[in-house]
């Protein structure tokens, strides 16, 4: 009853080509999301990480359809299972959201419905989208929140959100995205309003879901920590394009672009506390309605010269897994010889550390 | 419970002030109580003097109250001199019709304002938003006096399809008639309300479409029906029961001047022609149960936030 039968087990599930979100404001347009190209397959998970306003969560909303269409403007195409879902329209969308995609959202509290008790919330898709009776509906809701391992769930059914703890809520969000079988899951941040113990159960349980359903996933965060251990691929996003992207393995080993490598040297340590923000890199991301001409990076990147100035550096692949838009990327002549300059001025540590 | 109890403690308090100002307010500006209550021929000084007595008004305020309170928990309030008749039985027959055209030109003007303000929320900025914003602006300048006028005019002298000097025919005895003839001072107090309730409601909503649980609403697939009347609505109610329970003293106020101006015999006239005649038994007797329907529909209010909002319902068993 949850999943259709016919659904594919492999090959590609959805493709992004040149998607760009812009935002019409007083100020000028805000260019959110700005060319971003990639492929997700079917049962993968991606992560995509970066520092706060790089567009992750309009990255991800634009590809859902989620945004509001006023002051919006939305261009490239998103193919789910090869079909472009600009074509669908929002009645179309309407049968996709809950069915075929959905999404855990980054705050439970404010997310779930305050006024409504968990079981209705969570039974609502089952009967809108599957058409389940409400005895059915209960019985489906119940078993969902056994799934996402909610303590006592009969008892959470007609419980508000305000009843359950930060866990629980994000788990009861949880069964709800997961109510009616979708392919493709978000995750927007689902653990940033958590205790750091809970954190990493949440995480656990959404990998755990995507392989028991074949889902592919989406998992939106700041913290490259977090996708380490989550995600078959990694996106690094940059104030609204992609820096670089690869599988998980392949960018801890060999990761190429400079924005990438001081992420990397900003996640915390085992035995320190966790950082919220990228507190390594000096300097802010660019404004992103005059963004810098050339490479996005270059005021903040100590590998820049003229040309990153001048010339926007696109997405190329290096190999079948790996791609990175940046001149000098990791391992270049000119990050060697600068890499060298910052170690003997002490900015660096011969190890690559903060010194 | 205690917090029901704690809640119905206060608004006795409320009323038990609000009736012993008003009484003070209507007392003190006589020249002489007691002779506006023998009425104004045939008082000699002896019958004077025995009102006097009969409701202390040789006494000091608060013992008046205390009597007064007395006489109104016994419902015996006395006499009226001047309209031949008891207290009791006077405001029996004329409030009911108060408190019934107050409440069904705000069940009426709920029942417009509700659909208008979600469909108007949900298409902001639109041409129908922009009308209603341009209506409901218009509504609100518009006296009451000129839209009774207007009605009148066309609806009773004009078109007659209601009755201009309007009867009082009780809703059980011929529910049909009843309607026809409370139904334009209804409007009359129903358009106002109207314009009102859809401003608050619609802004209250725009800003709960806004919020997280409505993006995660559609992003369930939820129709837009569904989305605005299951989810938005019910977070959008807040101000909207609160101005309900505000406006009610507004409304009960707006219901005398309708009554005049439909000839409709119910307090408003009943009060008219206590004041005019300095009928200070009936003033007060009025006034009290003025005081009371407010001090009620606040209390029910009160009582409905905690029906919408669990939060509020598990604050409240706590506290
Ligand atoms: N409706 C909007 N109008 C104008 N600008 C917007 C709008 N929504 C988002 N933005 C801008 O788009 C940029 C990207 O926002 P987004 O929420 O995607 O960032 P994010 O990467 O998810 O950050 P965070 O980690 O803080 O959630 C931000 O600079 C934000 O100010
Ligand atoms: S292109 Fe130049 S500025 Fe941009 S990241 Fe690479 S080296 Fe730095
Ligand atoms: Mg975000």
């Amino acid at each position: 009853m949850t999943a259709p039968i016919n659904r594919p087990q492999e090959g590609t599930l959805l493709e992004l080509r040149n998607l760009r979100t812009h935002f019409s404001t007083a100020r000028g347009v805000v260019r959110a999301v700005d060319g971003v190209s990639f492929t997700l397959d079917r049962g993968k998970s991606l992560g995509i990480v970066g520092e706060s306003g790089s567009g992750k969560t309009i990255l991800a909303r634009s590809i859902m359809g989620l945004l509001p269409k006023r002051g919006t403007i939305r261009h490239g195409e998103v193919l789910y299972a090869g079909q472009d879902l600009a074509s669908l329209g929002l009645k179309g969308m309407r049968k996709f959201w809950g069915q075929e995609m959905s999404m855990i959202f980054q705050d439970p509290m404010t997310s779930l419905n305050p006024l409504m008790r968990i079981g209705h919330q969570i039974s609502e898709p089952l009967r809108v989208h599957l058409d389940m009776d409400k005895v059915n509906a209960r019985a489906t809701a119940l078993k969902l929140l056994q799934d996402v391992g909610i303590p006592e769930p009969e008892k959470r059914l007609d419980q508000y959100p305000h009843e359950l703890s930060g866990g629980m809520r994000q788990r009861a969000m949880i069964a709800i995205a997961l109510a009616c079988g979708p392919t493709l899951l978000f995750a927007d941040e689902p653990t940033t309003a958590l205790d750091v113990t809970v954190q990493a159960q949440i995480l656990d349980l959404i990998q755990d879901q995507r392989r028991d359903r074949n889902m592919s996933v989406i998992l939106v965060t700041h913290d490259l920590g977090v996708v380490a251990g989550h995600t078959d691929e990694i996106a690094v996003m940059y104030a609204g394009t992609l820096a670089e992207k690869a599988s998980t393995t392949e960018l801890f080993a060999n990761r190429k672009h400079p924005y990438t490598e001081a992420l990397l040297r900003s996640i915390p340590r085992l035995d320190q506390p966790s950082h919220t923000r990228l507190l390594a890199i000096g300097g802010r991301p660019p404004d992103l309605i005059t963004p810098p001409t050339g490479c996005r990076f270059a005021p903040r990147c100590p590998y820049a010269e003229d040309k990153c100035r001048a010339e926007i550096p696109e997405l190329e692949a290096a190999s079948a897994d790996h791609s990175f838009a940046c001149w000098h990327p990791v391992g270049s002549p000119r990050w060697q010889s600068k890499q060298d300059e910052l170690v003997s001025t002490g900015v660096l540590s011969a190890s690559g550390g903060i010194a | 419970m205690r917090y029901f109890a704690q809640r119905f403690l206060q608004l006795v308090v409320v009323f038990l002030i609000v009736t012993f100002v008003t009484m003070v307010a209507i007392q003190a500006a006589s020249k002489d109580p007691a002779r506006d209550l023998a009425g104004p021929l045939n008082s000699t000084e002896a019958r004077v003097e025995e009102i006097r007595k009969h409701y202390h008004l040789d006494r000091a305020y608060p013992i008046r109250y205390a009597y007064w309170l007395k006489n109104l928990v016994t419902v015996d309030l006395g006499n009226s001199p001047t309209l031949g008749a008891s207290v009791r039985t006077l405001v029996g027959q004329r409030a009911p019709i108060t408190l019934l055209l107050g409440l069904y030109s705000i069940v009426l003007a709920l029942a417009i304002s509700l659909p208008v303000a979600v469909y108007a929320a949900y298409r902001r900025d639109g041409p129908f938003d922009r009308f209603i914003s341009g209506a409901t602006f218009a509504a609100v300048s518009l006296p009451n006096i000129i839209l009774a006028v207007l009605l009148g005019y066309f609806f009773a002298t004009r078109w007659r399809i209601f009755p201009y000097a309007a009867s009082k025919i009780w809703p059980w005895d011929n529910p049909g008639e009843h309607f026809k003839n409370v139904a334009l001072p209804t409007v009359t107090l129903a358009v106002g309300l109207v314009a009102i309730f859809v401003r608050l409601l619609r802004s209250d909503l725009v800003n709960t479409l806004q919020s997280d649980f409505i993006v995660m609403a559609r992003a369930k697939g939820l129709s837009p029906a569904r989305i605005l009347w299951r989810h938005a609505l019910r977070s959008s109610l807040f101000s909207l029961m609160t101005s309900v329970a505000l406006q009610f003293g507004g409304i009960l106020g707006g219901a005398v001047v309708a009554e005049q101006i439909f000839a409709l015999p119910g307090m408003g006239l009943l009060l008219f022609q206590a004041v005019q005649q300095k009928d200070l038994l009936v003033v007060q007797a009025c006034a009290a149960l003025f005081a009371l329907a407010v001090v009620i529909i606040n209390f029910a209010v009160d009582m409905l936030y905690a029906v919408v909002d669990p939060r509020i319902r598990h604050a409240r068993a706590l506290g």
